[in-house]
């Protein structure tokens, strides 16, 4: 047996969601498909993949004031319990921790990360845009979490991940039961089989592998295929919107009464005024120049920077471009243009 | 709000060098420490911030001076601000010029227009232990006579011992009798060793580009070059994202880099 390991029946852990109320604002997986997280109101759904959206938006709001200057002002807001997210989007957590807690700590996102909750939980299936697995990203959460769930002969598995984690598990003793060898055993079977599953999936869209990435995108620099694919985009920003590791922002001010505020708001390079100086000048001035400044960023910059692509494999991208620009195809066509140009 | 928060700076004389270019002159309540070629957020109250590079001496503690264009929004509003009026400001940030590096060399300064700005610090830096310098050779160009930001102290620089400077427009009027054309003309036949000298590139990014290829040209090795990058610099904390340049953040790994390490980066000049 396990000590950091419990079950909890659906209704038992919808009641320990219902307690967690009164100290968080409980946000949960509400639909079955094509779903969004909203705050929790008495059902709790076992969501089966990632939602719609990332979970930047608890970390780091989409408009967010981050307080007055010369006069003080303060806003106090509950922390949220995030329930259901699932292992992508929790290692995007490493790119905004680094992003924001690197050096000069941004106050309000380490508030957010030191008061918010997050309860995880193991892909049951997975979406035909998810690669997760393609990135060495297991679809199950291991680590990040304050307590993990996962679904084993309709009981809930807990997993504890954090001293948070522990402290809620033993606040609420009655709910919590230790958990059955086999329990565990049937968890590792269910996951290795989904993974089996989305590894025949990836095989079928093609990316190539992990490793080559990053040479794809630097080799990558002069190639048509920035401007092939920016000649559909309509600049929506829909995958700047809602990639869980992208994390540029605008920060503005404003005035209310005598208080002067500041807040932020999120910015992306698929916007064309992104990096415009006021003289004039503007490094990405083009469709193409934007699109490619995206891969850059996300294999380039960030192994550069800290060793890890700022990508998950959430396929939110793909899944939101209306114009159906393909990060999956964009590293088929470097992949195949590189072979054609060694030969 | 924490890194975010600006500090009040009070303006304490306004000087204006052209229609279109003002001198801020500021003070803290506690003081400001910065060191020369760094930059720092100014905040217009309620209406926004952008990035400047002190143009004073940062030896001089009790005041600094902001160099500012009129080219947008909240540049205007710094504008029409009165001597008395209490703006707010951020940093300093990022590095600036490495001017230990310079010592025991002779120094090329080469400004474009507003350019002479974060250079004058500079320049006020060098001016302050002349004799660790073996010459000081200053070469600015602004689009009309009129354009020519610090006048009266530019005359001033030509009586210092060791120090040369070359002056030139891109159109002259019929007061002007110095060299007409963009600053690349006033790079020939400069009185230093070029194979030894230190090189200091600021002003527009079209004069980066061929200002730092003549340099190149004339001799200067790229490890003794030194350029102010232009981008977007909005947080300065190397978080908002919209000052990357290949691997840096201009806000944090510039806004000075030797070009040497950024020389094999897409598109600098862009």
């Amino acid at each position: 047996m396990k000590d950091n390991i419990f079950v909890a029946t659906k209704q038992s852990f919808c009641n320990f969601l219902e307690t967690l109320s009164k100290t968080y604002t409980v946000v949960s997986p509400y639909g079955e498909e094509n779903y969004f997280f909203e705050v929790f109101k008495g059902k709790f759904v076992f969501n089966k993949y990632r939602p719609v959206t990332s979970l930047r938006q608890f970390f780091v709001p989409s408009q967010q004031f981050l307080g007055s200057y010369f006069l003080e002002k303060t806003v106090k807001k509950k922390p949220f319990c995030i329930v259901g997210v699932k292992a992508c989007d929790l290692q995007s957590l490493k790119i905004q921790d680094y992003v924001f807690l690197e050096s000069e700590i941004d106050e309000e996102y380490k508030n957010m990360r030191d008061n918010n909750i997050i309860i995880s939980s193991d892909c049951i299936a997975f979406k035909n845009v998810c690669f997760c697995v393609g990135l060495d990203i297991n679809p199950y959460p291991e680590e990040l979490f304050d307590l993990n769930i996962s679904l084993v002969d309709d009981v809930l598995l807990v997993e504890v991940g954090s001293l948070k984690g522990k402290k809620l598990i033993e606040e609420n003793q009655s709910i919590f039961q230790n958990a059955r060898e086999s329990y565990l055993e049937e968890r590792t079977v269910s996951r290795s089989k989904l993974v089996e599953e989305i590894r025949r999936s990836l095989k079928e869209q093609g990316l190539p592998s992990k490793e080559i990435l990053y040479e794809l995108v630097r080799k990558g620099y002069e190639k048509n295929i920035w401007e092939e694919e920016a000649l559909k985009c309509v600049e929506c920003g829909a995958c700047i919107m809602n990639c869980p590791t992208c994390h540029c922002f605008l920060i503005f001010d404003t005035k209310e009464g005598s208080y002067f505020l500041r807040g932020r708001i999120w910015d992306g390079c698929q916007y064309k005024n992104f990096s415009r100086v006021a003289g004039g000048a503007n490094p990405l001035k083009l469709r193409a120049q934007r699109l490619r400044n995206r891969y850059i960023k996300k294999f380039e910059f960030f192994p550069d920077r800290i060793g890890i692509y700022a990508c998950t494999g959430c396929g939110r991208c793909i899944e939101s471009c209306i114009a159906k620009i393909d990060l999956r195809e964009i590293f088929r066509y470097l992949y195949n243009y590189n072979k054609k140009s060694k030969v | 709000m924490g890194i975010y928060s600006p500090i009040k700076a009070k303006i304490t004389k306004i000087i204006e060098e052209t229609s279109a270019i003002k001198t801020f002159v500021f003070e803290t309540e506690k003081g400001f420490s910065f060191s020369t070629g760094q930059f720092v957020e100014l905040t217009y109250p309620g209406i926004g911030e952008a990035p400047f590079t002190p143009s004073s001496s940062p030896l001089r503690k009790d005041e600094f001076e902001i160099t500012i264009m009129k080219v947008g929004k909240v540049t205007a509003f710094f504008h029409n601000a009165k001597v008395g009026d209490v703006l707010g400001l951020r940093g300093p940030y990022g590095r600036g010029y490495p001017v230990e590096n310079f010592r025991n060399k002779e120094v090329l300064i080469v400004g474009g227009g507003v350019g002479l700005a974060p250079l004058r610090s500079l320049i006020f830096t060098l001016f302050s232990s002349l004799d660790d310098f073996k010459k000081i050779v200053i070469c600015y160009g602004a689009r009309t006579p009129q354009d020519i930001v610090y006048k009266s102290q530019i005359k001033e620089w030509r009586g210092y011992k060791n120090v040369h400077l070359r002056l030139t427009v891109d159109k002259g009027d019929n007061k002007w009798d110095g060299n007409v054309g963009v600053v690349t003309t006033i790079l020939e036949n400069l009185p230093l060793k070029a194979k030894e000298a230190v090189g200091i590139v600021c002003g527009p990014p079209i004069m980066m580009k061929f200002t730092t290829l003549k340099l190149l040209e004339m001799g200067i090795l790229p490890q003794n070059l030194y350029l102010s990058m232009e981008k977007n610099m909005s947080c300065g904390l190397g978080k908002c994202g919209h000052c990357r340049l290949g691997k840096y953040y201009v806000c944090k790994d510039g806004p000075v880099f030797c070009f040497e390490d950024i020389k094999d980066i897409h598109d600098i000049w862009d």
